[in-house]
C-alpha cells in the first residue's frame, strides 16, 4: 500500500481511510489516535510540538502553558518556557490526512476565536514548492516581512494552493527541507520547523534550550506510511547517528537524566522562579515564544488585536522581524514601546490594593495553584484579560 | 468555561469498558449539569475494599481540563488518604500534579490504585493512618467492615432501608426502584420519593 502511496498520480486505488487506517494502528472512529490533541481529545488542530516531542493544539498548548511560572508538558511533564509556533509539516500533512475532520475542526476553533477575541495564525503556509530548495525558504521569510501573518514552512509540497487537495499524504509532504530525502527522527523546533540545528535553518529563528527530543508519534507515522523509505533511512543512518549525536536522536521522547533528576526530586515544581517580582503574567513574547516574559517587555502600541504584540527585552534588541505568535497585524513600522510594569503591578493598581500583602498573597497561591495554574484573573483565558487590564 | 465536548468524550470512552475497568461515570442524580457528575469505581480484589462500590463526587472547576476535577468520596470509607469524616482525598495528581492530559476516567483509576496501595506517611485521616501503621489488622477488619456497612448496595442493609422507607408509608416497589436508582443510599432515595 505504501509503494502506491507514494506513486501519488496513479490515484483510483485504496479508499483513502483504508489508506489511512493502514497508517494508524487502532483506528478509533475516524482519525489516527497519534494524531489525537491529548488536552481536547479532538484530532489536533494547529498542531505544536514541544521540545520534548509530545504535540497538542495552538490553544490547547497555550491554555495548559502557566501564565506566571514555567511550564511543563501534560504528558512528560517535561518543563518548558517557550510557546512553540505551530508546526507546518504537521499541519499540512493533516489537512492531507482527515480533510473533512480537520475542516471540522476548524469551524469550531474559529467559533472559538471569535469568542475569545483572539485569533491563531491564520495563514499556514508551505513556501517551498516542489523543488525548492533552503534558499527559497529565506525568500519566504522576506515575504513575512511584508505583513504577511503566515508561518514560514519548509517542506517541498506539489503545490502551494493544494487544489487537488488529495488526502494522501505524498513523500514530499513529509521529506526533511535539508536533505530532501524522508524526514527520518524528525524534531521539531520552537519556531515549529522540523530540523536538525539548534539555528533553524528554514526561518533562522534561533530555538532557546537543550535540544529537542524526536517527535515519535510523527516518527512512527512515518515509519508506518513509508516503510521502505523509513527502513533505507534508517539504515544509513545508523551509523552516523552514534558518532555525531547520540543524545539527542536517541532519547526520544523520555526526559534527559538532568532533567529527569530535577523533575523526581521536585526541584522544578513549584520552587523555582519564585521571585515573581518581575513576572509580566499571562504575556508571552511575540518572537521566541517565551512565556511568561520576565525582566524587560516591549509592547507594540500600534497593535489593536486584545492579544496585543509583545517583545521581550533580547529580542527587542536583535531585532527581530518573526511574525506574532497569534494572528497580529503587526510590521516593522509599528511603535514599540518598554512596559516594565509587571503585571502585578498593574494588578494591584487595579484593584487599588497596597504592594506588599498581595505581592505575599501571590506567591503564596503560586505554590498551592493546582496543576500550576495560577489563576489571579480568574478566568481561562489569563492571556486576553490580562492585557486587557494591563492597557487600563 | 469548562469543554463540553472532552467531558462528554471523556463520559463515552470511561462508559465503554466500564465492565472491565470496574469504573464509571455518570451525571450526578441523573441531573443535567455536565459539571457535576458521579463516578463510580469497584474495590479492587485481595484489600479490604473488596466487593464494594464507591461512589464518588466529581466537580469539574471552570477551567476544566487545566485544573484538576474536584473529587470526593461519598461512599463512606476506611483509608489512610480519604477522610473518614467527609471522603475528602488526598491525591497528588488532584492537586498539584494534575495534567490536561489525564482523564476523569485516569484519575478514577488513581482511585482505585489508592485503595489498593495506601500512603500512610502522607494522610489524609490522621487516626486511620496511625491505625494502618500501628495495628494493621485491626485496620483490615474496620475497613472490610465498613464496606460491607456502606459500598454494598445489596447487602443485608439493603432489607432494612426498605422496611424503614416503608414504614414511613411509601410503596414497596416505589421504594425499591428509588433505592435502586441512587446505589442504596437512605437518604438520597428519601429524597426522590418526597420529590416524587
Amino acid at each position: 500500500m505504501a509503494s502506491e502511496d507514494r506513486s501519488g498520480n496513479r490515484a483510483p486505488e485504496i479508499k483513502e481511510e483504508a489508506a489511512a487506517a493502514s497508517a494508524g494502528a487502532g483506528f478509533g472512529d475516524l482519525e489516527d489516535p497519534r494524531f489525537q490533541c491529548c488536552v481536547c481529545l479532538e484530532l489536533l488542530y494547529k498542531p505544536i510540538v514541544i521540545a520534548c516531542g509530545h504535540m497538542s493544539c495552538f490553544w490547547c498548548v497555550h491554555h495548559a502553558m502557566h501564565n506566571a511560572q514555567e511550564s511543563h508538558c501534560a504528558i512528560c511533564r517535561r518543563p518548558y518556557n517557550h510557546f512553540p509556533s505551530i508546526c507546518p509539516l504537521l499541519h499540512h500533512l493533516l489537512v492531507k490526512l482527515e480533510p473533512v475532520e480537520y475542516k471540522k475542526r476548524e469551524k469550531e476553533v474559529l467559533e472559538l476565536e471569535k469568542f475569545m477575541d483572539a485569533y491563531s495564525p491564520q495563514n499556514i503556509e508551505f513556501l517551498n514548492s516542489k523543488g525548492n530548495n533552503y534558499e527559497n525558504g529565506k525568500d519566504g521569510d522576506n515575504k513575512l516581512e511584508d505583513g504577511n501573518t503566515g508561518f514560514p514552512g519548509e517542506v517541498s509540497v506539489d503545490d502551494n494552493t493544494m487544489n487537488e487537495c488529495s488526502k494522501k499524504v505524498k513523500l514530499e509532504d513529509v521529506s526533511c527541507p535539508l536533505c530532501k530525502e524522508l524526514l527520518y527522527q524528525p524534531a521539531v523546533l520552537n519556531c515549529g520547523h522540523g530540523d536538525e540545528a539548534l539555528k533553524c535553518q528554514v526561518c533562522g529563528g534561533l530555538h532557546p534550550g537543550s535540544y529537542p527530543n524526536v517527535c515519535l508519534d510523527l516518527d512512527h507515522f512515518l515509519e508506518e506510511y513509508f516503510p521502505a523509505e523509513h527502513e533505507s533511512r534508517r539504515k544509513k543512518l545508523q551509523s552516523e547517528i552514534t558518532q555525531c549525536n547520540p543524545e539527542g536522536s536517541s532519547s526520544g521522547t523520555s526526559c534527559s537524566k538532568d532533567e529527569m533528576d530535577k523533575v523526581s526530586k521536585g526541584v522544578t515544581y513549584g520552587q523555582k522562579n519564585l521571585d515573581l517580582s518581575n513576572v509580566h503574567a499571562g504575556v508571552g513574547c511575540d518572537s521566541c515564544g517565551v512565556y511568561p516574559i520576565r525582566g524587560e517587555r516591549y509592547k507594540c502600541k500600534d497593535c489593536t488585536e486584545a492579544i496585543g504584540f509583545d517583545l521581550c527585552g533580547e529580542c527587542y534588541n536583535t531585532r527581530s522581524k518573526l511574525p506574532g505568535r497569534f494572528n497580529q497585524q503587526h510590521t516593522s513600522d509599528h511603535r514599540m514601546e518598554l512596559d516594565n510594569s509587571s503585571l502585578y503591578d498593574a494588578f494591584l493598581r487595579f484593584q487599588g490594593i497596597p504592594g506588599e500583602g498581595l505581592h505575599q498573597l501571590i506567591v503564596e497561591e503560586a505554590f498551592i495553584g493546582p496543576g500550576g495554574m495560577l489563576h489571579i484573573i480568574g478566568d481561562d483565558h489569563e492571556m486576553e484579560y490580562s492585557d486587557e487590564e494591563e492597557e487600563e | 468555561m469548562v469543554d463540553v465536548s472532552r467531558v462528554q468524550k471523556e463520559l463515552t470512552e470511561c462508559n465503554r469498558d466500564s465492565d472491565v475497568s470496574g469504573v464509571s461515570i455518570a451525571l450526578h442524580d441523573g441531573g443535567s449539569t455536565i459539571t457535576h457528575l458521579t463516578g463510580t469505581i469497584a474495590g479492587p480484589l485481595d484489600t479490604p475494599y473488596q466487593g464494594g462500590i464507591f461512589r464518588i463526587d466529581i466537580r469539574l472547576p471552570g477551567g476544566y481540563p487545566f485544573e484538576p476535577p474536584k473529587m470526593q468520596f461519598i461512599t463512606k470509607v476506611w483509608h489512610p488518604n480519604i477522610s473518614s469524616q467527609n471522603g475528602a482525598i488526598c491525591l497528588d495528581i488532584l492537586k498539584d500534579q494534575w495534567s490536561p492530559a489525564l482523564t476523569l476516567k485516569t484519575a478514577l483509576l488513581s482511585l482505585q490504585a489508592l485503595l489498593s496501595t495506601p500512603a500512610p506517611d502522607d494522610p489524609q485521616d490522621a487516626v486511620v493512618a496511625q491505625q494502618y501503621l500501628r495495628d494493621k489488622s485491626t485496620f483490615v477488619n474496620t475497613a472490610r467492615y465498613w464496606t460491607e456497612a456502606y459500598a454494598k448496595s445489596d447487602s443485608t442493609g439493603m432489607e432494612e432501608k426498605v422496611q424503614k422507607l416503608v414504614e414511613m408509608g411509601f410503596p414497596e416497589d416505589m421504594v425499591r426502584s428509588a433505592l435502586k436508582s441512587v446505589n442504596g443510599d437512605e437518604n438520597m432515595a428519601l429524597e426522590k420519593l418526597c420529590s416524587g
